[in-house]
């Protein structure tokens, strides 16, 4: 046994695991405050169940083993398709709207960086059965308020419309390889690449302009881009996406989010499911998104009826780091929270029951079970950065420790004393 | 009751240093960090950036990491070649320079809008000189070439698909594998760090990818280019997140950039 862990997966402990566990719970509460209900998807799944929709990058991430019966099972990459199966095969005659919320592990098998392991945990929300710009307006929104609940102070979310491309695609009847050269000319936002593709490929003059005016479909004059686009529409489905994409804009007017929006018709590169509104969400010093999601009116109907959806995902351990970096100028130190009082029963009964009183009335206590000294239990605390100590003496006596880090004993405990403190336990660390 | 129980045990403690570079705090004082190539391309960065109208570093010779612009507008790191793209994919530094080659062999998640007017050299594969033109010494007529050991068979013209395993060397195993990879090949390939002109002489490889600018080291080891791989040149890479967040500032760059590439 040499303690190793496999690469890609790590051990969280301590404060790290706190925040982390406190950020989890809430963003869960945060979509629980917009009617979003908990499901708890199982870890693995069949793989044909999480696979079809994917494309290639993802297929080739995902941990495969097989079962004992032979047949191949997945950890899941993401929630968003099991989401999708539970509704399509199961509460497809439940009134739609379906909201569904979620968190936990997801495994990719990528090569681990900033911010992401090969496991690593996601949040995230569904809405299911409703068509409507509205819904794909509560995601962002949703989203955005997700974030600012997370602590990030600056962010924006990047908008995009898998249509438009795909319809512009169709009207371009391009062969695969031409395809490939557009699809790196855009996902590299590269202009000699973009160069290269019209010098190589023949097209007409509407067709030609439509390309070359990609690259000014980016920003955040959003009634701008949009007219700017639809100057160059090739065909009805082109312009039907930027006619949803207006309707999703005017939709989140109530929601004041539209200063962090930027639209961009060149986002190309996401999950193979998405049949409408896609969009990720940034933040400073963190070069990946800490946030994706868009609509995918075609996953559910894989399962069982169709029905249209939307969703978001959002990367725990990547907003970890963002809200980090964004804090390193604050100084983080002194910011561990403090440990449950260690209090020492003496082997008293009446000292237990008076401790279980206290933690009902929600004080967090850890009770001495090595039947230490007083001064064992105080070199104790000083090490594991416990801050009061209760012995018991028929009564607790409270020694807390002051500023020089020595325990000085305050007297006969008062419960007032120490929920200061313990209270403080239970609350996310200051924002 | 009253047996003593030792004191907490606490096991050998290490001293941790929490204390990290402190990445954000340095960069406030400037508002994009410039991510530039040690080596072959750092005084062609640095008088193309002069050139495009942008304050760069006064005293590049310093230790110093992080050097600001001489307005005070930029921070600069000069970074090696192969960090650069990591550097800019995660977001440490918003913009980069370096070569194609680089950021296709190392394949991050970076923003290329342009192509730079320097560094301009080829990624070639290339292998023994006296194989190729077949040697004074030995008959090369083609039944010879039919007998020939398969590793050997690198005559200019001759598809390597024909080969059956060679061994390449390399500082371009991504590249590499993909070429050959790409012609049904299954290359053994042999990573190192520099000089893989040795690599043939040495008996360690049959082959080598590298760069190639005027193919003077190559003919000096007795190597010929039997294929290109990549025409690279400078490329401004640029993170995805800040190439929004701060599109106005990087916009501007890459205006006055383009100026002096067209």
């Amino acid at each position: 046994m040499n303690g190793h862990v496999p690469f890609g997966v790590a051990d969280y402990f301590w404060d790290e695991a706190s925040s982390r566990q406190s950020l989890l719970d809430q963003l869960m509460e945060t979509f629980r405050g917009w009617g979003y209900g908990d499901v708890i998807p199982p870890m693995f799944e069949f793989d044909s169940t999480l696979s079809a929709q994917y494309d290639d990058r993802l297929r080739s991430g995902m941990y495969r083993f097989l079962d004992r019966d032979g047949s191949t099972l997945s950890l899941r990459p993401e929630f968003t398709t099991s989401v999708a199966r539970l509704v399509g095969a199961r509460l497809h005659d439940w009134p739609m709207p379906q909201r569904f919320c979620y968190g936990g592990s997801v495994f990719r098998y990528l090569e681990p960086q900033a911010g992401r392991q090969r496991e690593f945990w996601q949040v995230g929300g569904e809405l299911i059965g409703a068509p409507s710009p509205a819904a794909d307006a509560e995601i962002l929104a949703l989203t955005a308020t997700a974030l600012k609940a997370a602590g990030l102070k600056e962010f924006r979310q990047i908008v995009g419309h898998i249509r438009y491309y795909r319809c512009l695609l169709e009207a371009l009847a391009l062969n695969p390889q031409q395809t490939q050269q557009l699809q790196w000319a855009l996902e590299r936002k590269s202009e000699p690449l973009l160069d290269d593709f019209l010098r190589d490929t023949p097209l007409r003059t509407g067709q030609r302009q439509a390309v070359e005016t990609l690259p000014q479909l980016i920003g955040g004059n959003v009634d701008g881009i949009l007219s700017l686009a639809e100057r160059h529409i090739q065909n009805r489905g082109m312009h039907e996406a930027l006619q949803n994409l207006r309707r999703i804009v005017d939709a989140l007017l109530g929601y004041d989010i539209l200063d962090s929006l930027i639209i961009d018709l060149t986002e190309i590169r996401n999950l193979g499911y998405y049949t409408g509104v896609s969009f990720e969400a940034i933040t400073p010093g963190l070069g990946t998104a800490v946030a994706s999601g868009g609509r995918y009116d075609d996953l559910v109907g894989r399962f069982g009826p169709s029905q249209p959806a939307v969703g978001v995902a959002l990367g725990v351990d990547r907003l970890l780091v963002a809200r980090q970096r964004q804090d390193e100028a604050d100084a983080a130190n002194g910011r561990r929270r403090p440990q449950a009082a260690l209090a020492l029963s003496h082997g008293s009964p009446d000292a237990l029951a008076q401790v279980q009183k206290l933690r009902q009335a929600g004080l967090h206590i850890q009770v001495d079970v090595n039947n230490w000294t007083v001064d064992s239990a105080i070199a104790y605390a000083a090490e594991t950065d416990v801050r009061d100590v209760l012995v018991w003496e028929d009564g607790f006596q409270h020694h807390r420790r002051d500023d020089q880090g020595d325990y000085v004993l305050l007297g006969q405990l008062e419960e007032s004393r120490l929920s200061g403190w313990t209270a403080a336990c239970r609350e996310e660390l200051p924002t | 009751m009253t047996s003593k129980i030792a004191a907490p045990y606490r096991g050998p403690a290490e001293s941790i240093d929490q204390s990290q570079p402190n990445m954000v705090s340095s960069r406030t004082e400037q508002s994009l960090l410039f991510a530039l190539p040690k080596g072959r391309l750092a005084q062609d960065s640095l008088s193309f950036l002069a050139k495009a109208g942008l304050s760069i570093p006064t005293d590049t010779e310093s230790r110093k990491l992080i050097l600001p612009a001489a307005d005070g507008s930029t921070g600069f790191v000069m970074a090696k070649p192969r960090d650069v793209p990591t550097y800019v994919e995660h977001g440490a530094a918003d913009l980069g320079i370096c070569g194609l080659d680089v950021v296709r062999e190392t394949d991050r998640a970076v923003y290329e809008p342009l192509l730079l007017p320097f560094g301009h050299c080829r990624l070639s594969v290339a292998g023994p000189a006296d194989e190729a033109a077949g040697p004074p010494g030995k008959s090369s007529n083609s039944d010879d070439l039919a007998v020939k050991p398969a590793s050997s068979f690198n005559l200019p013209g001759t598809p390597l698909r024909y080969m059956s395993q060679p061994r390449i060397a390399t500082e371009y195993p991504r590249l590499t594998r993909q070429f050959f990879a790409d012609r049904g090949v299954n290359a053994e390939i042999i990573t190192l760090g520099g000089s893989v002109e040795l690599g043939p002489i040495l008996g360690l490889a049959d082959l080598i990818v590298d760069v190639v600018q005027t193919g003077t080291t190559l003919r000096m080891n007795g190597l010929v280019e039997i294929r290109t791989i990549l025409e690279s040149q400078a490329v401004l890479v640029v993170n995805r997140a800040s190439y929004q967040l701060k599109a106005a500032e990087i916009n501007r760059i890459i205006e006055r950039m383009r100026l002096l590439t067209t």
